[in-house]
């Protein structure tokens, strides 16, 4: 793999050592980093050269993201730009409705922090459709599992709740 | 005594007696008539002809109601059967065809042997507009949703209305603060004691012991009966019962402390996920830099570790001071006084930065119930993110103020700067769950903290901002709450 085909991935987040953590992970895995501590200058990374990946966190000051995602949306090149969200928030009353409407309108991906680097590797490698080393794949497969998973308990009703327990009671 | 022995000795002549009785009859200012069992009129004064009109051979109910059957309610036939007088409230037709209220007294006339009821005799007395007004007066005063009581100067209840007595007793003739306190000795800031000096309306705001031992709260206005024009001879005591009101201010507060409760738990658990998300991301980079044997690399991780544990111990620490005391501790103290002390605290570090910090206090401002420690943490935190704003904004000559006044009740604290100022998105943000512009700098505790002060006090905080242009907090205290709870905490 040369310099030239590595894949773009800018990191958005407020916290200079999510940032860094983030960079050492992607850099390891061969990636190409660009960072930015919030959604303005995202936007300018954005305008400078279209990333082939963004990493997104929800809560951040200034421009939010959210509100980043809006601007990307409005531009049809932007828009097609793929996003996986990672954010704290995913929970709270702070992030949960940007949350909820990323996920029900765009980018279908997102990790709860804190993540560990090998899930968050699998998980890029899984939406830009890339071949994952044997332990990426186990681990996005967990992952991906995990998600499905939680957002199925999320909706689910309590007859479906109980069957669920009895299913994984039964398995220990 | 001459007179009184001669007029017995003439009275005891039967003709005069009657002569004395006829006239009677005649002049008592009541309509007299005399009513047989089977409801004839048998005779009528002047006044009862003047008023029911003529009467001679009629039946009772077709003069009195001009009606063509015995009433429902007929005293006269109670009278009859029972041999007791009667008294009755009514309403007939006057002889030129008005409505007419009367009360009518009937009371029995036995036969010469005294055996038998021979006649009715009944008594009606037109009640007048002044009567009717009376028994309204009557009416209200008792029932009416309110405590009242009229105090002599003496300090004892000389009336009392239902409600009271219901609630208090029947105290009639007792010291007002040995009925609605159980004291001994009058209560301090008597506001019936104010009226009875100064005749004016006062109000004031008590807890009583009601007859069953409750606690009752009550809102008192006393107003003043006056004797002549300048002296008063009693006070009138109105007491609205607000005890559920006082329980729904109570609940009320207590749901904002839960409130802020449950936004801290949320806000820790994110903090502490931001903190591990550090820890997850040093390790990483460390055992990356050692795979690599690239010292620069172990270096960058192992700073960040450092700097996580760092967040540790100051995310403890504010947690710490965040929970500590759910309950403030109030004294009176002087609000220009707190002021004061952050002046001397932040007055080298804003004059290092090249900001000019200034107090203005309202110099009539007075004491009031708060929690020292509390508020000193409260302007400090205002104060420190003030001067981080001003170092943030882009123009020269900052300023960062602080005053202390009252207005419309409530004392107010605020704290203003010509700095960075706010966008809408983050002054949306900056009370809920641990929020941080700072990046690594803060622990996003600070204005959590301050909220959750200010609002064990019962007061509020708002902001006020401008992107650009600087921000102004306030804290805004109203004095009846910070009495209430004052009285409370020291129960």
């Amino acid at each position: 793999m040369n310099g030239n085909t590595k894949k773009r991935i800018l990191v958005v987040d407020d916290e200079a050592d999510v940032r860094n953590f983030l960079k050492a992970a992607l850099i390891e895995a061969d990636f190409e980093v660009i960072t930015a501590e919030d959604g303005n200058i995202a936007l300018e990374e954005v305008k400078k050269q279209l990333p082939d990946l963004i990493s997104l966190d929800l809560v951040m000051p200034k421009k939010s993201g959210a509100k980043f995602y809006h601007e990307l949306t409005k531009k049809k090149e932007w828009s097609k730009i793929p996003i996986i969200i990672v954010t704290g928030h995913a929970r709270d009353d702070l992030g949960k409705a940007d949350l909820k409407e990323l996920t029900m309108s765009g980018p279908g991906v997102y990790l709860e922090k804190p993540v560990k680097p090998n899930n968050y590797i699998a998980a890029i490698k899984g939406i830009l459709k890339m071949e994952v080393t044997e332990e990426e794949k186990q681990s996005a497969e967990t992952v991906n599992l995990q998600n499905d998973l939680k957002n199925i308990i999320d909706s689910a009703d309590s007859d479906t709740l109980k069957k669920l327990k009895e299913i994984l009671n039964k398995k220990n | 005594m001459k007179n009184l022995e001669a007029y017995k000795k003439h009275a005891g002549n039967e003709k005069i007696h009657s002569r004395i009785l006829n006239e009677l009859y005649q002049q008592i200012p009541d309509n007299v008539a005399v009513i047989d069992r089977n409801f004839n009129i048998v005779d009528a004064n002047n006044n009862f002809e003047d008023h029911f009109g003529k009467w001679q051979n009629k039946k009772c109910y077709a003069v009195y109601k001009k009606l063509d059957e015995p009433c429902d309610n007929c005293p006269t036939k109670d009278v009859f059967n029972k041999g007791t007088p009667v008294i009755c409230d009514a309403i007939g037709v006057d002889k030129i065809g008005k409505k007419t209220h009367y009360i009518a007294h009937s009371f029995p006339i036995k036969s010469k042997n005294g055996k038998e009821i021979e006649y009715a005799m009944e008594l009606t007395r037109t009640v007048t507009e002044t009567d009717r007004w009376q028994q309204e007066y009557h009416i209200l005063f008792d029932r009416v949703p309110c405590f009242i009581t009229v105090i002599g100067e003496d300090f004892r209840i000389v009336r009392a209305n239902e409600a009271f007595r219901n609630n208090f007793g029947d105290m009639v003739g007792h010291h007002c603060f040995e009925v609605y306190k159980r004291r001994k000795t009058k209560c301090r800031n008597c506001p019936a004691e104010k009226t009875f000096k100064d005749g004016k309306v006062h109000h004031s705001q008590k807890t009583g012991i009601g007859k069953k031992g409750q606690n009752i709260n009550y809102a008192v206005s006393t107003s003043a009966l006056m004797r002549g024009n300048n002296s008063v001879a009693h006070v009138i005591e109105i007491s609205k019962d607000i005890t559920a009101l006082k329980q729904l201010e109570h609940k009320v507060i207590e749901s904002e402390r839960l409130g802020a409760v449950g936004q801290t738990v949320a806000g820790l658990a994110h903090s502490i996920k931001n903190i591990l998300m550090g820890l997850e991301g040093g390790k990483y980079i460390v055992s990356l830099g050692l795979a690599k044997d690239d010292k620069a690399m172990i270096n960058q991780g192992w700073e960040m570790l450092e700097r996580n544990f760092e967040k540790t111990t100051s995310l403890v620490k504010d947690f710490l001071s965040f929970s500590k005391g759910r309950l403030p501790e109030l004294k009176m103290v002087n609000p220009g006084d707190l002021v004061n002390e952050i002046i001397d605290l932040y007055k080298d570090i804003a004059a290092q930065s090249g900001i000019n910090l200034k107090s203005e206090i309202d110099d009539k401002i007075k004491s009031a119930p708060l929690d020292s420690a509390g508020i000193h943490t409260c302007l400090t935190n205002l104060v420190s993110n003030a001067i981080d704003a001003c170092l943030m904004g882009e123009h020269k000559g900052n300023e960062v103020i602080i005053r202390v006044f009252e207005e419309r009740g409530q004392l107010i604290f605020e704290v203003k700067d010509n700095g960075s100022g706010l966008d809408n998105e983050i002054k949306k943000k900056i009370f809920t769950t641990f929020f941080t512009t700072k990046g690594g700098g803060g622990t996003g505790l600070g204005l959590l903290t301050t909220r959750k002060i200010v609002q064990e006090h019962g007061g509020k905080i708002m902001v006020d901002s401008q992107k650009g242009k600087g921000s102004k907090f306030r804290i805004i205290f109203p004095r009846k709450r910070l009495m209430t709870l004052y009285k409370e905490t020291k129960e």
